[in-house]
């Protein structure tokens, strides 16, 4: 069909769309790098802070500092393990995100006016993809969430200033903490912004079935031979009601469908599993059922039509099972979320989670995002990030081997860094620079 | 040329004798024999004169009743009448059947034409089946007229290009050894300079200085002439890529001639290849054979009810900036169905699968490393 053709070509279908188990698979993934990642920046850290008290004249330079620490994790390997860190696990790290997912909602309702509800569900998404590779250990959705919010009403045309935005976040937050890690947001989204939703399609379908009310439908291009605007407002009239009228039907079943889509649809997994017209017509299916199934078989053929018709309607009576199966899915995940709020147990397993684990087990190397907080980087951190450096360089591979990804890559770059300073100082004394045989032969 | 074969038939056939006006060679030493391709009979340039001059007449051989023009009459050329008459008959027919090799699909199909030529021009020759083989020969002559024209025009088109090349070569050639006169000369003037200097310098000078001077002489001698020999080998260097390229600017000169002919396909030859002539070019279609508006889920309309969107159609402060409520019905219908019959869940497993251990994972891990990277680098940047 020619529109899903055009749905094919969107970032959001080649990028951001997911079967069920390659989604488990790859936030697993994101996890178990992430808490590795964790385990030993804060061993690290500890290490540091202890070579930092117990020796008194090695805090000077970090480079001699880094060496240190390196001989004594080589050396008392054991120490380290005295006390396991606690990670987060991946259904944790869920429940952290669409909690913040939630906070955007509320968030975009503190301002006024409110934020449009597509400017919401766009920063929703962006933070939903971009916690699919990045785990909130690494980042704090507290300081991703702001800066989501804010890309998407740049990314959906809707003017804000930084300044006034920064002064609907709750907190002390600045304008350059809203932006601080905008550009690593940006780059785990890979720059794709365009975020499809189902409301506009929504739209759409509720405006045609108010045409088929009013009998000025007009029947779908491959079946044209056997429906007139006559029969489907029949058909539709027919459809077993509670309601007075058949316009007020249609216009409750497209708030409460709107409703649906602006909650359990963003903050589920709906986005990644199906495409929007998917989701809008499930959402449409648990509001109102027979009108939903009645406009799906104005679309592909009616059962009984389609029986004879199966070769003229090609594929569409094919797509018809298919299509049904894939919407009760979607409607059933649709049915199943439950407002965290909404649920006192869950908010105060959320808190221990976000309040105590996630604190403990933040990524110490991390903390600093942007180039406001540069300045005022706590000595440990800076000890461990050269220790971290130096480790590196001693074990050329990397501890963890477990494939390039966020801060094994931050390492390496510094560990590179580290190197050409070290080259540079060592160099003075060779007026014309290191050999160029030996260099390339480094290079390969 | 001519003239010595002239003077071997006239010394060879001194008791010659005109068959029309029974003159003798003996008589009359100048007298000259002309033939006509029609009948190849022999007569004397008078005969010929006297006969013809008022206009066709017949031949004046007993028995021969051909009707003849005096301005078809030629000199002979072969001694035996029988090879002038072949002569002719195959020139005729390499006239008609002058297909080219590159015409033909296969060496095999080209030897079969070449033997059916042979054939055509042995029956002509020994008069075997004479009726049939003319009127085929004339009407593949007027069927493949054009093709005939064409190749003839390459041959003539060969022919001055071969000449032309030759003559070019020839030019060459004696430019070259003019070149060589040249520099011997030179090199003989220099030599005998250089010798006549050394003697006035010894004339001149001291006697002490004289091996000296004869030495430097030598040195100079020697220098001048290595000196000389490069140069010449420069130059020899530069006319064989001068004549290389002649050769190759030739060959490709023929290639081109070759590529210009045009056939149509004949019943008397077999095993031509088929000409294709290019299919014309259809217009240009920017959207590559789709049709910009059709749709398979549903049919726009101009008007849909709505309480929301029908005050727009007569809200002018909408309407002046350009707003379009078919816009709006178009964008928002294409959305509601653009990915219907998409499922994710089998066609993202294909992908994943075609990728070969998934596409997605190993650039959305490389996005975030990259991410980690430049978020240790910008902070140094800024």
């Amino acid at each position: 069909m020619i529109e899903d053709d055009f749905y094919r070509t969107s970032s959001q279908y080649r990028l951001w769309s997911f079967t069920a188990a390659s989604l488990q698979a790859q936030r697993a993934t994101t996890n178990a790098v992430a808490s590795d990642r964790v385990r030993a920046a804060i061993r690290r850290a500890q290490e540091a802070r202890r070579s930092a008290t117990s020796s008194a004249t090695g805090t000077a330079v970090p480079e001699v500092e880094g060496s240190t620490s390196t001989s004594t994790s080589t050396n008392h390997p054991a120490k380290a393990e005295e006390k396991p860190i606690e990670c987060l696990t991946p259904e944790e790290e869920q429940q952290t995100v669409s909690y913040y997912c939630e906070q955007i909602i509320q968030l975009g309702e503190a301002y006024k006016p409110p934020l449009p509800t597509i400017v919401r569900a766009t920063a929703i998404q962006y933070l939903r993809r971009f916690y699919l590779t990045n785990s909130p250990m690494t980042y704090h959705p507290k300081q991703i969430m702001p800066c989501a919010l804010f890309l998407a009403t740049k990314t959906d045309n809707y003017y804000m200033s930084l300044r006034q935005f920064a002064d609907g976040v709750p907190g002390d937050t600045t304008a350059e903490d809203i932006i601080a890690p905008e550009f690593v947001v940006m780059q785990s989204l890979r720059f794709t912004f365009d975020v499809r939703h189902p409301f506009r399609g929504l739209e759409g379908g509720i405006m045609e079935l108010q045409a088929l009310a009013a009998g000025q439908g007009q029947p779908a291009p491959h079946l044209a031979a056997t429906q007139t605007p006559e029969s489907l407002q029949r058909g539709l009239l027919a459809l077993p009601s509670s309601s007075k009228t058949i316009t007020d039907r249609i216009a409750r079943a497209h708030h409460t469908t709107r409703e649906i889509l602006k909650s359990a649809a963003q903050i589920t997994d709906v986005y990644f599993l199906f495409t929007p017209a998917q989701i809008w017509l499930a959402a449409l299916m648990l509001a109102d059922r027979p009108l939903a199934e009645y406009y799906l078989d104005t679309k592909l053929g009616f059962p009984q039509s389609s029986v004879q018709e199966a070769e003229a309607a090609d594929g569409l009576a094919a797509l018809r099972p298919k299509l049904l199966r894939t919407l009760s899915d979607c409607a059933a995940m649709l049915q199943a979320y439950k407002p965290l709020a909404s649920d006192p147990e869950q908010m105060k397993t959320l808190r221990r989670i976000i309040g105590k684990k996630l604190y403990h087990c933040q990524n110490p190397e991390k903390v600093n995002l942007g180039g406001a907080g540069q300045k005022r980087i706590p000595a440990a951190a800076l000890a461990s990030s050269a220790a971290a450096a130096a480790a590196a360089a001693a074990t050329p591979t990397g501890g963890v081997d477990s494939g390039a990804s966020e801060s094994e890559m931050e390492r390496l770059a510094k560990k590179r860094k580290l190197e050409t300073a070290a080259e540079s100082s060592s160099g003075s004394k060779d007026i014309f620079g290191g050999e160029l045989v030996m260099q390339r032969t480094k290079e390969r | 040329m001519p003239s010595a074969r002239e003077a071997m038939a006239n010394r060879g056939d001194d008791d010659e004798v005109c068959p029309v006006c029974k003159s003798s060679r003996y008589l009359n030493p100048d007298m000259q024999f002309l033939i006509n391709p029609e009948c190849y009979h022999k007569m004397c340039e008078s005969c010929v004169d006297r006969i013809f001059s008022s206009g066709p007449a017949n031949c004046p051989v007993a028995g021969c009743h051909k009707t003849l023009r005096k301005a078809r009459f030629r000199k002979q050329t072969f001694e035996d009448i029988n090879v002038e008459r072949e002569v002719d008959i195959r020139r005729r027919v390499m006239q008609i059947l002058n297909r080219r090799e590159e015409e033909f699909d296969s060496k095999r199909a080209w030897d079969d034409f070449l033997e059916q030529r042979e054939e055509i021009i042995a029956n002509l020759v020994h008069g075997t089946d004479v009726a049939k083989t003319e009127s085929d020969l004339q009407k593949y002559a007027s069927e493949n007229m054009r093709s005939i024209r064409a190749n003839q025009a390459l041959e003539a088109q060969e022919a001055s290009s071969f000449k032309e090349q030759q003559t070019h070569e020839q030019e060459l050639a004696r430019l070259r050894r003019e070149a060589a006169k040249q520099e011997y000369e030179n090199e003989r003037r220099e030599l005998q300079a250089s010798r006549e200097d050394v003697l006035t310098r010894l004339a001149a000078g001291r006697p002490g200085d004289a091996a000296a001077i004869a030495r430097e002489g030598k040195k100079v001698l020697l220098k001048k002439s290595s000196a000389r020999r490069s140069e010449e080998d420069r130059i020899r260097q530069k006319q064989a890529a001068l004549r290389n390229s002649d050769a190759r600017k030739a060959g490709q000169g023929g290639l081109t001639a070759d590529k210009a002919d045009i056939a149509g396909d004949s019943g008397l030859i077999k095993g031509l290849k088929k000409i294709v002539t290019p299919e014309p070019e259809k217009p240009y279609d920017p959207f590559g054979g789709m049709v910009p508006n059709k749709r398979d889920y549903y049919t726009l309309r101009d008007f849909y009810p709505s309480s929301y969107l029908d005050p727009i159609r007569q809200d002018t402060r909408m309407q002046a900036g350009g707003y379009d409520l078919q816009e709006y019905y178009s964008r928002t219908l294409m959305e509601a169905f653009a990915g219907l019959g998409c499922f994710i869940d089998e066609e993202v497993a294909q992908r994943d699968d075609a990728g070969s251990l998934g596409v997605s994972r190993p650039a959305a891990t490389q996005g975030a490393a990259q991410a980690a990277v430049s978020s240790t680098g910008t902070p140094e940047a800024s």
